[in-house]
């Protein structure tokens, strides 16, 4: 035997893939006569050979996985077709987003009625009895003069007098 | 379906034998779904036996192949045709397989047990030449007592000699689908034969009388 790696079954490592294709009958003619002049001179790769020989008779001889049918096909397009139709259903709609806003503008709206109304009813008219609220400030009110007020008295009507504001009120 | 699709569609019918894959493929690109059931019908078996071979639980074998295909259909459009189909369809199929097998946390399914003396002695006859398997029947049987045998292998030798002696892939095929170099698999496979053939000796001589391994052989 020579002086090359064993590995396992006795064989040496680098023949054990010529070892696989001898098998298998997938060695060329190069490689044939090559891997006839090393077993020649190698018992391991002979008895590794020998080992395995019978394994492709052995494994061959199982039957392979039976076919499935033609129900199968029929079996795999129609769930097929049944994904592809979950798919489509589920595709969201192009007008979804505009639809969307629509509603969410429609309820801020409503909101803002809301409020406002209530504004009026209710705390708008609490605001009324001061006589302010009624009425918003201008800046006329701020400039013009106190509104002269008629003299009551008789003390009043002489300070009038005197003051020169006589027909003025 | 085929009527409703564009031009393309009308040069495929159902069933037509001249079409290859790739051809189907492009039809099924476009949206033509009878292309795509004829892709499945080819490809079934083997994918059948591909996800049996790995799976190695009957039960689940055809519901993890169809949502092999169902990946397949949803994933087409964006498959270059660079690979094969079969080749790009099996690696599906494997990725499928290892999610399956990991979202329900099992190992593959083993259920070894000691053959009966019946079994061991169809065995023998086999391996010996003298009694080739005949109908389909003893083959299934045959395919049932391996199972029990190929249980007691590591799993990536029980799939390598299941998917090239039993479901009939090449080297190749299964270097490109398991993205392995091909002389690994090739010295995977010849490492695997030594054990399962270790196993079969085993259960035919327990003492280990007759068909003892090379390395006993050396000591003796």
């Amino acid at each position: 035997m020579s002086a090359e790696t064993k590995f396992g079954n006795g064989a040496c490592e680098q023949y054990e893939a010529l070892l696989e294709d001898y098998l298998s009958g997938d060695l060329s003619d190069v490689d044939a006569r090559r891997a006839a002049e090393h077993w020649q001179t190698c018992a391991g790769c002979r008895a590794a050979l020998q080992h395995v020989a019978a394994s492709v008779r052995l494994l061959r001889a199982a039957e392979p996985s039976a076919d499935p049918g033609a129900g199968f096909a029929r079996v795999v397009m129609a769930r097929i077709r049944a994904a592809e139709a979950e798919r489509v259903a589920a595709r969201p709609n192009f007008w979804q987003p505009f639809v969307t806003l629509g509603w969410r503008f429609a309820a801020t709206a409503a909101l803002a009625l809301v409020a406002l109304v209530t504004y009026n009813a209710g705390w708008g008219k609490q605001s009324q009895p001061g006589g302010l609220a009624a009425r918003p400030i201008t800046v006329t009110d701020l400039f013009a003069p106190e509104p002269v007020k008629a003299p009551t008295t008789g003390d009043e009507v002489l300070i009038m007098v005197a003051d020169g504001s006589n027909g003025k009120y | 379906m085929a009527a409703s699709a564009p031009a393309l569609t009308l040069s495929f019918q159902p069933g037509e034998k001249k079409a290859d894959d790739r051809e189907l493929v492009r039809l099924s690109q476009n949206g033509t779904q009878a292309a795509f059931e004829e892709l499945v019908r080819r490809h079934q078996q083997r994918v059948f036996g591909l996800v049996a071979g790995i799976l190695h639980r009957p039960d689940d074998v055809e519901d993890v192949a169809q949502q092999v295909f169902l990946k397949a259909y949803v994933g087409i459009k964006r498959f270059d045709q660079r690979a094969a189909f079969s080749t790009w369809l099996y690696k599906i199929a494997v990725n499928e397989c290892w999610d399956y097998l990991r979202k329900k946390k099992v190992r593959p399914l083993v259920y070894e047990a000691d053959l009966s003396e019946e079994q061991v002695s169809r065995l023998d006859g086999i391996v010996s030449a003298e009694r080739p398997p005949e109908g389909p029947s003893t083959r299934a049987e045959t395919r049932e007592i391996l199972d029990r045998m190929l249980a007691s292998l590591p799993e990536q030798d029980r799939q390598l000699l299941v998917l090239k002696e039993i479901e009939g892939f090449s080297v190749q095929e299964l270097a490109e689908i398991l993205d392995l170099n091909v002389n690994t698999v090739k010295v995977r496979l010849f490492r695997a034969r030594g054990r399962i053939m270790d196993i079969y000796r085993r259960r035919l001589n327990p003492v280990g009388k007759a068909g003892a391994t090379p390395a006993a052989q050396r000591k003796e």
